[in-house]
């Protein structure tokens, strides 16, 4: 910016009108200094200002026109972002579901072997404490061959599920790459709107805009940081306070 | 509380329904039935003879506070216990849940224990 003090007189007036005083010339040099107009520099300060600005903005708009990754960026990133968190959802809801799927698998597998064994266990304990039948020894034996041959079958079932539940953990390496990617993108996001609220000057406003909405019934899904909240409740032992301090 | 009582759970995200129904299970109830929002839950209650409503709070078209609500003003179905499961935590959604008449408030993530607790509670109260 141009210095915006400018003297209200140029040097050769200034020269003259010294010049005019010691030749006693009172007319003329007061002439001169009634021709003097002092409203011109504030005018020239605010035209020099409103010039600049308006190349400010011109710079700016420019700017906004040239860089194509606005334009990539709605056009094609944010879509882009969009299917990767649908994605995400689609593959942990995958996950969820096959692992549940083997959990529903493995259940029965277990409650078997628990109803095995607690039948058998009468006739076992007979048997420890020398008190068993012939016949019930001879059951006994046949009941413990069953049990070994389907446990087997059942231990080899249960260890292929538990292996299905782990490889369906993997999602967590492949959507956490998604999410890294979308991450990535609205930190860029969030610089560009940055740029374009600083040249609105609204820089104040955004150091200015700290948690807001919060004080509201509108569902806001899982809190992040609840212990630092003190309009959220952390956990269910804080649910369970704040219901029996209303009476309930 | 009897093992066969009918159960509605609603939910929007299906693995969470499935969750809520494999605990349900666990604890004897398998007379479970589900819905993916308060806007399909209401009609499947008026016409149901439900016992009891398992249900979130964020839920798109018909929020789960607002089916509380509509279960409330509903002559039919107003003494319908309903236990609410969600991520929600705010105080002030927690005391707009206790006004509305919730039975009892779960929030995500839960474990299996604080399930039947609660639903031990609700029924104790109900007698």
């Amino acid at each position: 910016m141009a210095n915006p003090i400018m003297p209200h007189i140029s040097l050769s007036q200034a020269k003259a009108l010294v010049a005019h005083l010691e030749a006693e010339q009172i007319t003329e040099a007061n002439k001169i200094v009634e021709s003097i107009d002092f409203s011109v520099t504030s005018d020239q300060i605010i035209f020099e200002q409103i010039g600049e600005l308006t190349r400010d903005l011109h710079e700016a708009l420019l700017s906004f026109n040239n860089d194509t990754r606005l334009v990539d960026l709605a056009g094609q990133d944010l879509p882009d972002a969009k299917n990767r968190l649908n994605y995400v959802i689609e593959m942990t809801d995958k996950a969820a579901n096959t692992t549940m799927d083997a959990v529903d698998y493995c259940l029965p597998i277990a409650d078997k072997l628990i109803n095995d064994l607690e039948a058998i266990t009468p006739s076992w304990q007979g048997l420890m404490t020398r008190n068993l039948e012939l016949g019930d020894f001879k059951r006994l034996c046949h009941s413990l061959d069953e049990i070994f041959a389907h446990s087997k079958v059942s231990a080899v079932d249960l260890r292929n599920k538990l292996t299905e539940i782990l490889m369906a953990q993997e999602f967590q390496d492949l959507t956490g790459q998604m999410i890294n990617r979308v991450i990535d993108l609205v930190q860029e996001v969030e610089s560009k709107l940055v740029v374009i609220l600083t040249v609105c000057s609204k820089e104040n406003e955004l150091a200015n805009c700290t948690k807001t909405q919060h004080n509201n019934i509108e569902p806001e899904g899982p809190i992040m940081n609840a212990e630092t909240r003190e309009d959220v409740v952390n956990g269910q032992d804080d649910v369970d306070d704040l219901l029996s301090s209303l009476g309930f | 509380m009897k093992k066969d009582m009918k159960v509605l759970i609603v939910d929007d995200f299906s693995t969470m329904r499935r969750i809520i129904k494999n605990l349900l299970r666990d604890l004897g109830f398998t007379n479970t039935y589900e819905a993916d929002d308060g806007h399909t839950a209401l009609p499947m209650l008026k016409s149901g003879n439900f016992d009891f409503v398992v249900t979130d709070w964020n839920m798109p078209i018909m929020q789960g506070i607002d089916l509380l609500k509509e279960i409330r003003k509903d002559p039919q179905l107003k003494h319908l216990p309903v236990l609410m499961v969600t991520a929600e935590a705010k105080r002030e959604q927690i005391i707009e849940a206790a006004q509305a008449g919730v039975n009892g408030y779960i929030v995500k993530p839960f474990t299996a224990g604080t399930l039947k607790e609660k639903l031990d509670k609700v029924f104790e109260r109900l007698g």
